[in-house]
């Protein structure tokens, strides 16, 4: 008995350690430089997802807005909190650019097409982003120590995912419901770079 | 109290414990995913792609350019009639050569020009050398100098005529690089399936590969062949000099008079070759007067434009060389005896191996895509143009702009020429404008003012349109041809294609070093008769000095011609002789 | 309908320039490789020279751009790869070639009868501040890969974003044009879908006078070369013009 409880403790402690530990150890999480509310832009200000993460001309997404877009409304305070009080400090006064960290942020030899997905599929933000747009604080940002991904990239919230996998199942799930999206059997260059 | 041995049951079962979770696996991957990015690896920028407009400054051609830019990077270049040369293709990795020239001393140069314009005579005159005139900086230095003592405007022997391409069915080229980089060639190979081209040239150059017919003549005989098919010398004489046979030089004659408008074209446009095409019937068609846009009246008091072959020798106290534009590389040894002892000379330049080397003080400027500029016509432009090369970058901090810095030691203020300039091409009311970005063409006459200084800068040229030529100039006097007997120097040197001079790109290496296509620097060419293997080091000399090469075994140099990658110090051993020698070392 | 994307190339009127090795280098972040040879260089496209064999004054020469061959059915490195690395996509007929799964074992190297593919010796680097040029569209391999020609897939990419964008279903022919096609000052070099019947390329390929390299292995190619010089022809080992159209030739050695 004695003989096996050290062993025994070991594999606990291993699985713990691998389990419930690693997760916090390997993901870097930083509050993003901003504490932006997309629930009071939602409510207050009535802005839908593509007010603020909209399409350029030539097809291509513009992804997070650039300080243009914010000072557009907050070149002064709009309302009294101290979170854009700083914003406007700290960035719009100066023409500083906030260096956001984005969740989404894939590795640099995939492509993906906004315009193929929201434009032509017609798929909602919400699902493959989340629910971004109720949350009252951005969460923060978890980065893999090692590789330097993001963590809704290359990890497991839980959530609606962005890996590769995730991306192949919800393509053979609607080329199963005959929704003529690119099916399973698709060449690799059409999503790799 | 724990043993050792339970320590180690404990980390064993630990272990494998771990192993059943994600812990091990995922690190294993996250180590092959750090290897793809590990910092060395660069992450090319996103962002808007924008495309802007611009002309090439790399050579007269001046080929209109899309360039797809990342924000206000450029990052790929296309043209926009047509495809553009290698260079151009790559020319917007030339602000980040390694050769590039970053740092100078404004304040050194300054005072010692100030010192030797105070104590500047006619016999220790102040010049400006522009090896690229006919933009609009060229007009600021004949202004400058008009106002500074003793101050002359010098520049490469200008071409005698413009050609006009378009209008030949016959064209004979005197080892001219017709398909290789001459005059605009993107107007060349529209052009191509309305002529025959017969190529005259001692080496199978590109151009003689891809002509209608090769004539290989002997090095250095172009001119006895060029006399021959304008009637001044017999068929006999040339074929003696040239090495063809007789009855090719009449046929060549005959096609050249029966067959339409025939055009000879020379590297050099020089008066005797006019002389030849005037011979045939071609003024005002196939070669017309060269043309300048309109300057306002203002100017026209500048400082005439004087060849630097006619200025005395050792007679400048202080010289000013404008290298900014890549343009001809004159041979230093023609432009060291024109100074006095003890002379400044001031070279502005983007690169350290030009006249970087010789100058007393050298300062760094701005270059192609950075620079703001315009561009003279190309030899194949039978009308007059402008067209600016518009900056899609800023330079890097402590550039000087030539002009400026010049028209600043004159006392001039010419921060707004090229406004200037497009003010008075908008008043005259001639010509048309064509914007790139929709592709029209309107009548200046139809233009405002801003909008036409708008468009220029965002992509447009202007062209005259076509003029009477008038009456067709004096035919220069026939002079005796000089032969070059010297045994000590029995090859002839050639250079492979001028625009190779401007290695405008690291990734040019792929052209010399992965393959073949050209020469790479400090390599030499040479037919295997020459004596040589291929790889074999030898030090190529000149009456000039030398330089140690590497020899390329290569049938299409002829015996007796040794061809080299054009640099700015293969240009000083050339010197204006051309003769050389190649020693195994 | 699945498209057939391949070129036509005219020997005829390449003049050796070199614009098309430089527009690929530059579009699909090729570094420059100081210490490179032309066996351990990486050149998409490469222009190799070619002549009759004569001596000087009979001596003639022609250039031959070359790239990869894009082989169809029977794609030799597709089949030997160990890590499926390298697949034909039916839908356009590209041969891709992915860095991201390579190992860098070279048997494709060995397998492609064109020396088309080129190995990374090298982690990339530029001189500093050029890889600010670099194209977004294609992401720079690491070393230990093999990398190829794959018809500007970048392009293909931005082409597909803006029918996708603009509602079409289809992308426009003009959107999609690889560097080297766009840079031939000449237009010797011409893209299109040789299954469609009005292109450049179906054209080419009816005419009796193009071939295709090493033929007679079967790599059913999608490039088709096309020279009037009876040398060229010889040294490209092409069966004689007039044969039968559409390429199904004589096997000659």
């Amino acid at each position: 008995m004695r003989r096996n409880l050290f062993i025994v403790a070991g594999v606990l402690a291993g699985l713990g350690a691998g389990w419930a530990g690693f997760p916090r150890a390997i993901y870097n999480s930083r509050p993003q430089p901003v504490d932006f509310s997309h629930k009071i832009h939602a409510d207050k200000a009535g802005a839908k997802c593509e007010d603020c993460h909209a399409f350029r001309e030539d097809g291509s997404f513009a992804g997070i807005p650039t300080l243009e877009k914010c000072a557009g409304c907050h070149a002064a305070p709009m309302g009294d909190t101290a979170a854009e009080k700083n914003f406007i400090a700290a960035y719009v006064t100066p023409g500083k650019e906030p260096q956001w960290l984005s969740y989404a942020r894939q590795p640099e030899n995939v492509y993906f097409s906004h315009a193929s997905h929201v434009k032509r599929a017609g798929l909602q933000c919400a699902a493959c982003h989340g629910n971004e747009g109720s949350a009252n604080h951005l969460r923060p940002y978890e980065q893999d120590r090692v590789s330097g991904y993001s963590r809704d990239i290359w990890g497991w919230q839980g959530r609606p995912g962005m890996k590769m996998d995730d991306c192949v199942d919800c393509h053979r799930r609607s080329a199963r419901k005959g929704s003529g999206a690119l099916a399973g059997e698709r060449s690799c260059l059409d999503c790799h770079k | 109290m724990t043993t050792r041995r339970e320590l180690f049951k404990f980390a064993g079962g630990s272990a494998m414990g771990l192993l059943l979770t994600p812990a091990p696996w995922r690190l294993i991957t996250d180590t092959a995913l750090w290897s793809e990015n590990w910092p060395g690896i660069p992450r090319p920028a996103g962002g808007e792609i924008r495309t802007r407009f611009t002309h090439c400054a790399l050579c007269p051609a001046g080929c209109a350019v899309r360039a797809r830019c990342v924000g206000e990077q450029p990052v790929a270049l296309a043209g926009v009639d047509g495809g553009l040369c290698p260079f151009g293709v790559a020319g917007h990795h030339l602000p980040y050569h390694p050769e590039r020239l970053r740092q100078g001393d404004r304040q050194q140069a300054a005072s010692a020009l100030a010192a030797a314009i105070a104590a500047s005579t006619p016999d220790r005159g102040v010049a400006v050398l522009d090896l690229q005139p006919g933009r609009t900086a060229s007009w600021t230095y004949r202004r400058a100098v008009a106002a500074i003592k003793s101050g002359v405007y010098l520049a490469p022997e200008e071409p005698a005529c413009a050609v006009n391409l378009a209008a030949a069915r016959t064209v004979l080229s005197l080892g001219a690089p017709l398909l290789d980089g001459w005059g605009r060639p993107n107007l060349v190979f529209r052009a191509r399936p309305d002529f025959r081209l017969i190529q005259a040239e001692a080496i199978e150059s590109r151009t003689a590969a891809l002509a209608d017919e090769w004539l290989p003549v002997a090095p250095g005989s172009e001119t006895a062949l060029g006399r021959a098919v304008a009637g001044e010398i017999g068929a006999h004489e040339a074929a003696g000099i040239t090495g063809l046979a007789e009855e090719q030089i009449s046929q060549t004659a005959r096609a050249l008079r029966e067959n339409g408008l025939a055009l000879i074209v020379a590297p050099e446009m020089t008066s005797e070759v006019l002389r030849w095409n005037l011979a045939l019937s071609g003024w005002g068609k196939t070669v017309v007067p060269r043309r300048e846009a309109p300057v306002p009246k203002t100017w026209i008091k500048a400082a005439p434009v004087i060849p630097l072959a006619a200025m005395r020798d050792g007679s400048l106290g202080a010289l000013v060389i404008d290298e900014s534009v890549p343009g001809a590389h004159l041979p230093w040894a023609e432009i060291e005896r024109k100074l006095a002892p003890g002379a400044v000379v001031v070279v502005f330049t983007w690169s350290r191996a030009g006249y970087a080397r010789h100058a007393t003080c050298a300062l760094p400027t701005a270059v192609y895509p950075e620079a703001e500029g315009d561009l003279p016509q190309a030899i194949d432009a039978p009308e007059a143009g402008f067209r600016l090369t518009v900056p899609l970058i800023p330079p890097p901090p402590g550039m000087t702009d030539p002009a400026q810095f010049v028209g600043a030691l004159a006392g001039l203020d010419i921060k707004d020429a090229l406004r200037e300039r497009a003010g008075a091409i908008h008043a005259s009311g001639r010509g048309s404008l064509r914007t790139y970005a929709d592709g029209k063409s309107q009548a200046v006459k139809d233009v405002k003012l801003d909008d036409f200084w708008k468009a220029l800068n965002a992509g447009g040229a202007w062209t005259s349109g076509t003029e009477d030529s008038g009456k067709p100039p004096k035919p220069a006097s026939i002079t005796a041809p000089a032969i070059n007997t010297d045994t000590l120097w029995p090859l002839r040197l050639a250079v492979d294609s001028p625009a190779a001079a401007v290695l405008v790109s690291p990734l040019m290496a792929k052209l010399s070093q992965e393959s073949r296509l050209r020469l790479a620097p400090r390599t030499a060419a040479l037919h295997p008769k020459a004596g040589f293997e291929d790889g074999a080091r030898a030090m190529l000399e000149t009456p000039y000095g030398g330089c140690a090469i590497e020899v390329a075994v290569d049938a299409s140099v002829p015996p007796g011609m040794v061809l080299v990658a054009d640099r700015p110090e293969i240009a000083d051993l050339r010197g204006a002789d051309g003769c050389a020698r190649v020693v195994r070392i | 309908m699945n498209k057939r994307y391949g070129m036509s190339i005219d020997i005829d009127k390449c003049t050796g320039c070199g614009a098309c090795v430089l527009a690929c280098a530059v579009e699909n972040n090729v570094p420059p490789l100081p210490k490179a040879n032309d066996r351990r260089g990486i050149t998409w496209m490469r222009v190799y020279k070619i002549d009759n064999g004569e001596e000087y004054p009979e001596r003639r020469s022609a250039f031959v751009p070359m790239l990869c061959q894009q082989c169809g059915v029977e794609t030799p490195c597709a089949h030997v790869c160990p890590q499926q690395a390298v697949e034909l996509d039916p839908a356009t007929g590209i041969v891709g070639q992915m860095a991201e799964r390579c190992l860098g074992c070279r048997y494709c190297m060995a397998a492609c009868p064109y020396h088309a593919r080129y190995f990374n010796w090298w982690d990339p680097s530029w001189p500093a501040g050029m890889e600010k040029t670099l194209n977004p569209d294609v992401a720079p391999r690491m070393r230990g890969v093999v990398e190829k020609c794959n018809f500007c897939h970048g392009r293909w990419h931005r082409a597909k974003e803006r029918a996708a964008a603009a509602g079409q279903k289809d992308i426009r022919p003009e959107d999609y044009v690889p560097a080297c096609v766009e840079a031939c000052p000449t237009g010797a070099i011409r893209f299109g879908d040789l299954n469609d019947p009005s292109s450049e390329v179906a054209a080419a390929r009816r005419d009796p006078a193009s071939f295709r390299l090493l033929e007679k292995l079967g790599t059913d190619t999608k490039i088709y070369y096309h020279s009037k010089r009876d040398w060229v022809r010889q040294i490209a080992n092409a069966p004689h013009p007039g044969g039968s159209p559409g390429g199904k030739e004589n096997i000659r050695g």
